[in-house]
């Protein structure tokens, strides 16, 4: 079942071979040929090194599954705009990543929506 | 005009004591935080595809590799593609290594000071240092193989020009996550300074006897980054959700909890 989450995402296809802005790890459990947007309810942001990470709850088949989706550094994300406060619990948010080569739910983050309606990059 | 003397003496006295070190040295200023432009990959005019970066699947540059090293870079880049390519990295703690620390993500400083030079990058954080008071390599009995190397330099003009020996060798000497890496007989010759449009430029020439056929040059350049921008902690184990499964060499992805969150490695097989 989990290896079929993403059946319900919206794929947007290769567009470009975005790459994610990580340092210290492969990102080969990240599938870089798609870019697919979730919307869902921020559990988490936890505004880390080396990487920051978001928990959203995705409401996928009347189910919620918590996501785990990787962002850079704390660093060069807040000369790139975004705060530690960018991502509060509670906050309605729409996310655009490359996801899991397996389908379990997580990604690397490309851009953002926050709950203002502002957009936010990484790269 | 005693007022515009004292007025003089002043201002003088002011750029010697906390003006940028080019004001009391005649050394260059390097001053402030930099960004290196473009991505990891090392030498990017030779990428492909062109557009590759580090670490995509099948991505690859040119090193001028004789035969048998071409073969070991063609076994890693396949290793990368499967996310089975050993990075040191990867685990935390070890330095990033030359010449790889000319070509990290996050913020950099150039700091000059008559004696040494030192290169620090927020990723890491690394540290190179070069030393500039006209001492040579350390000699071969007291010298041992680091992924930073012993890096030795003098200025022609405002250019640095420093070498960098003493590298660990293809357990450590990485060049980037396309998978090349040079032998421990590797040397790094590189030319540094600040072009007139305001860019650091690191002109960088790599000779290996052992894996080059030719020296390979590449050049690396570097932004200043506008505004108050600081240097902040980067700590690689303080939130680490990307641990190395040792048993398989794979990178995990784990959840909130610390559990891995990859089909194969979960604890109830991904159903």
């Amino acid at each position: 079942m989990a290896r079929h989450i993403w059946m319900g995402a919206a794929l947007l296809g290769a567009i470009a071979f975005a790459t994610p802005i990580l340092a210290h790890h492969s990102f080969a459990m990240f599938d870089i040929r798609q870019e697919v947007t979730v919307s869902g309810t921020v559990r988490e942001f936890q505004w880390t090194n080396p990487h920051s990470w978001l928990q959203l709850n995705v409401v996928r088949d009347a189910a919620t599954v918590e996501f785990s989706i990787e962002l850079g550094s704390p660093n060069t994300m807040s000369r790139r705009g975004w705060r530690r406060t960018t991502f509060k619990p509670g906050d309605r948010v729409t996310v655009i990543m490359n996801p899991m080569r397996d389908g379990s739910p997580g990604g690397a983050l490309i851009s953002a929506i926050d709950a203002q309606g502002n957009r936010l990059t990484l790269r | 005009m005693k007022m515009l003397a004292r007025l003089f003496f002043v201002s003088a006295m002011y750029l010697l004591t906390t003006g940028p070190a080019s004001a009391a040295s005649g050394l260059p200023d390097w001053s402030g935080v930099w960004e290196l432009v473009g991505g990891t990959l090392f030498d990017r005019t030779t990428a492909e595809p062109p557009n590759a970066r580090a670490g995509d699947p099948g991505a690859r540059e040119r090193p001028p590799y004789n035969a048998e090293w071409e073969t070991k870079y063609l076994e890693n880049i396949a290793r990368v593609a499967i996310d089975r390519f050993p990075d040191p990295i990867t685990g935390c703690g070890v330095p990033v290594g030359f010449p790889r620390v000319m070509q990290v993500v996050d913020g950099y400083e150039f700091v000059v000071t008559p004696a040494q030079t030192w290169i620090l990058t927020e990723n890491g954080p690394n540290v190179l240092r070069i030393y500039t008071d006209g001492r040579g390599h350390l000699g071969e009995d007291d010298i041992w193989p680091t992924y930073t190397g012993d890096s030795v330099g003098h200025w022609e003009g405002d250019t640095l020009v420093f070498t960098t020996v003493g590298l660990r060798g293809e357990d450590g000497t990485i060049v980037d996550r396309t998978g090349a890496v040079l032998s421990d007989q590797s040397r790094g010759t590189t030319r540094l300074r600040k072009r007139e449009d305001g860019m650091l430029e690191a002109v960088i020439t790599i000779e290996d006897p052992v894996a080059l056929t030719r020296p390979w040059t590449v050049t690396k350049t570097y932004r200043r980054l506008a505004g108050d921008v600081r240097i902040m902690d980067y700590a690689c184990a303080e939130n680490n959700r990307n641990p190395v499964d040792p048993a398989t060499g794979r990178t995990l992805t784990l959840d909130a909890d610390g559990k891995p969150i990859d089909v194969d490695f979960r604890e109830d097989g991904g159903d």
